[in-house]
């Protein structure tokens, strides 16, 4: 019950949206819009070699080839792509050595997000306390990334993608696209042409990652877009557990960020990705301004047995617009979706995931949960389909539902195909409202409405909570409660 | 983007294609490369349906045109659709009306005895206040036809409309109720099977919008595919703004009994209101092993085995046929379609 007393704390004391704050740092940005130059200019500022940039010039000759898709349930106006920055950074001369060149303004930032930046601080809390390693990006750069040392002592690289193209080329180019291709939709071939930075993670074989890796994206700059890129891959039996979290300031314009997450998984390989998503979601009165998340994010797990295991809880951002997949290759190998997407005011979100079973046995679990309220929109849509090939594939579905209030709206559009006749196949989903006997109840034995609905909510969203690692899963659990805070009454 | 656009047309780019998303699984314009000429008039003969003798009156069309017709709107009514002409296409259209108060059930069936026609029926149903129709629709195409039934279905507040549709499938074939749900009181059933062998592809498709407070929807489609089968499943149900006290509840299950079968399902629920208690369940896979096993332990052949089974399975939607004759022909009909006759 401590867990909920705190909720019910954590929402009577916060503002709606804290990390809305802005700071002042001079930051260096690329001319506004797009175009070969442009391309040319963030590849020449990241010092990177001839084949990233003949890379990311395809892409962007393929990108102009393209139709932006239309087929989500989300409205909104049309995006100029040339009224965007789509490189800025905190102007430095030379890239940090040590954290004690960062911008104290840029720590302060992080400190403020509560992000520990420094390790001596990590390590200085209480005995026992979990650690993990963190990337941090802002804007279009990593700034830091914390216990690199440490991780490299037992072969593990964790580092900003910039970073590896120039450090570890040969891994680079074997995996990056490999798992998503260039032209594999609008926003990823923009961000193949485009991206700036993001994290770079690679387990060696038979390696436990000691610690929780984790890469905290922040976009600061106005009229700027955020294009990381993120790699990972686990080798033959390797684990790592890597967490993301994301804010924005609270601004009038709308901001896209638009991301690529790539994971590759090799024989008996397990990735567990968990994010927590708090970009600014817009006022929620007018619906204005916010960030648009829309995100491509695919797991190919190659390797026989491997398993990989996608978290999210999707509180923030305008419009979500996201569906982490696994493509399930390798024979046995398992994938995971937990979902839990929180709509108010006017945010909409389309999101959900693809389970592509292509080997024999392999299996999936889909546990998705959308609360809707205020006048938001929330849509599950998802794929679970099965080869030929796919003997003996078992997927279980579940996509649940909750409104509160009259002008929201809930969607679900799950996709099943399925190809060969040793498979199974189940989804179940419901809709409904939060029940009037459990409020009752609840409010009969001395709990105010908002604090009733927010025991309610976290029964509902449980099963999901439960997959986060335990520090995300508070802060989780906090998100939620907030991001419902007003919607009823 | 349609059938019936394309054939009254002629234009081909008039049909939907697997871009359109709601056909995506059923492929009209990279199947018909050409559209075959209108069937022409038949003068001889016409056998008998299937649901001879249970119809008090009948409306018939043949090869497109209307041989017999019936305006009985109340009682049990018989609406066939033969196609006798080979290699011809064939358009219909019909509309029905169950004025307020009255009952009507409607034996409906689609016989395909010619080949490879291309069909493409439209129905336009209004029930009215406090009416009540059954349709019972059985599809018996040809292999090599293509064959798309479009029903609209307008329902008065307090209306109770049911339906059952049991098809075996064609080359390609689609058959969609669109049901406009006012609530009130208003009580929709829709149900459907498909047994599906060789080559042959179906689709049950419909879409029921609840626009009103207190309606009630129950679905329940039931298939079994086998060979190099393929059968699709969309389910949606919408619940407007307003549409407060929706209760829906959607079931689609399937069997895949061979290696090359395929099952495309999509059970949506498009939701705008927030009192509403909606569900969905869908199950898709093999028969059970043990079950199987256990079968042919006590003798009983594995193709025996599978078919009993098989006909169990279905049996619950044969069940919810409220009209006795024409369930027992309903139930005949699945035991012959799966090789059980008793």
């Amino acid at each position: 019950m401590a867990a909920v007393k705190e909720t019910v704390e954590t929402v009577a004391a916060l503002e709606k949206y804290e990390h809305g704050f802005t700071t002042d740092i001079e930051q260096e940005f690329a001319p506004k819009g797009l175009s070969e130059d442009i391309v040319r200019f963030i590849s020449a500022k990241k010092d990177e070699p001839q084949w990233m940039l003949d890379w990311r010039l395809e892409a962007y000759r393929r990108w102009l080839e393209l139709e932006e898709p239309t087929w989500a349930k989300v409205n909104f106006p049309k995006i100029d792509y040339q009224d965007s920055y789509y490189y800025a950074a905190p102007s430095t001369k030379e890239g940090p050595k040590s954290l004690d060149e960062v911008d104290p303004e840029i720590l302060a930032v992080y400190a403020k997000l509560g992000i520990p930046l420094k390790e001596q601080e990590v390590l200085a809390g209480v005995e026992g306390a979990p650690r993990y390693a963190v990337d941090a990006v802002f804007d279009s750069v990593s700034v830091v990334t914390t216990f690199k040392k440490e991780l490299a002592a037992v072969g593990v690289i964790f580092c900003s993608m910039s970073e590896a193209v120039r450090e570890h080329p040969e891994l680079v180019r074997q995996y990056l696209g490999s798992v998503v291709p260039t032209s594999d939709n609008y926003f990823a071939c923009l961000n193949s042409a485009v991206f700036s930075d993001g994290s770079f993670v690679y387990i060696p074989p038979g390696v436990r990652c000691p610690m929780e890796l984790s890469t905290y994206f922040r976009i600061n700059a106005k009229d700027s877009g955020q294009f990381e890129r993120t790699l990972i891959i686990a080798d033959k039996g390797a684990y790592v557990s890597y967490l993301e979290g994301c804010t924005a300031p609270m601004r009038d314009e709308n901001q896209l960020h638009a991301a690529v997450v790539e994971l590759v998984l090799l024989d008996d390989a397990e990735i567990k990705y968990s994010t927590v998503q708090n970009w600014y979601p817009g006022d929620p009165e007018t619906g204005k301004g916010g960030i648009y998340n829309f995100v491509t994010k695919r797991a190919d797990c190659r390797g026989d047995r491997s398993k990989v295991s996608w978290t999210q809880v999707e509180t923030g951002s305008a419009i979500t617009w996201k569906y982490p997949s696994c493509v399930l290759r390798g024979e046995g190998s398992s994938g995971e979706f937990y979902s839990i997407a929180v709509t108010n005011g006017h945010q909409q979100a389309d999101t959900g995931t693809k389970m592509i079973h292509l080997g024999a046995n392999t299996r999936s679990r889909i546990v998705a949960k959308g609360i809707s309220a205020g006048k938001s929109t929330s849509t599950y849509r998802g794929l679970v389909s099965a080869h030929p090939k796919a003997k003996g594939a078992r997927n279980f579905t579940q996509c649940d539902s909750l409104l509160i209030g009259k002008d929201c709206a809930a969607h679900t559009v799950p996709y099943i195909e399925a190809r060969n006749g040793q498979s199974v196949f189940e989804h179940e989903a419901t809709t409904t409202r939060l029940s009037d006997d459990q409020l009752f109840y609840c409010q009969q034995r001395g709990l105010n409405q908002e604090e009733a609905v927010a025991l309610l909510v976290n029964g509902f969203v449980k099963d999901v909570l439960q997959q986060l690692p335990m520090e995300f899963a508070v802060e989780a659990q906090k998100l939620v409660a907030i991001s419902l805070e007003g919607s009823v009454g | 983007m349609t059938l019936s656009t394309a054939l009254k047309t002629g234009d081909l780019s008039a049909l939907p294609s697997r871009r359109d998303e709601d056909w995506r699984w059923t492929d009209l314009r990279g199947l018909l490369k050409t559209l075959p000429p209108v069937a022409p008039a038949h003068d001889g003969e016409v056998p008998a349906g299937p649901f001879a003798g249970l119809a008090d009156a009948e409306t018939v069309f043949v090869n497109g045109r209307r041989v017999a017709a019936s305006d009985a709107a109340s009682g049990v009514v018989a609406l066939r659709f033969v196609a006798l002409a080979d290699k011809a296409s064939q358009g219909a259209s019909h509309a029905l009306v169950v004025k307020p108060g009255e009952s009507l059930v409607l034996l409906e069936s689609h016989e395909g005895r010619a080949g490879a026609y291309v069909s493409d029926v439209v129905l336009d149903i209004a029930v009215g206040e406090g009416a009540s129709l059954e349709r019972i629709v059985l599809v018996d195409d040809e292999a090599e036809a293509v064959n798309v039934v479009t029903a609209d279905v307008i329902l008065a507040p307090g209306a109770k409309f049911a339906q059952t549709v049991l098809t075996s499938g064609a080359r390609r074939q689609r058959i969609e109720t669109r049901v406009r749900h006012p609530g009130a009181h208003a009580q929709v059933r829709l149900d459907g099977a498909y047994l599906l062998d060789a080559q042959r592809h179906a689709d049950l498709t419909s879409v029921v919008t609840h626009s009103g407070l207190d309606g009630v929807t129950s679905q329940l489609t039931k298939g079994m595919v086998t060979d190099q089968a393929r059968g699709v499943f969309q389910g949606r149900i919408v619940v407007e703004k307003g549409a407060d006290q929706t209760d829906a509840r959607m079931g689609h299950h399937a069997l895949i009994l061979s290696d090359k079968a395929e099952i495309d399902a999509k059970p949506e629920l498009l939701i705008f209101a927030d009192d509403v208690s909606c569900a969905h369940g869908n199950t898709i896979g093999a028969l059970d092993d043990e079950v199987l096993f256990y079968a042919k332990q006590r003798g009983i052949p594995e193709a025996d085995a599978k078919a009993m089974l098989t006909v169990a399975f279905v049996g619950e939607v044969i069940e919810r046929i409220e009209h006795e004759g024409a369930r027992e022909v309903a139930a005949a009909w699945v035991a012959r379609k799966l090789g059980s006759e008793a």
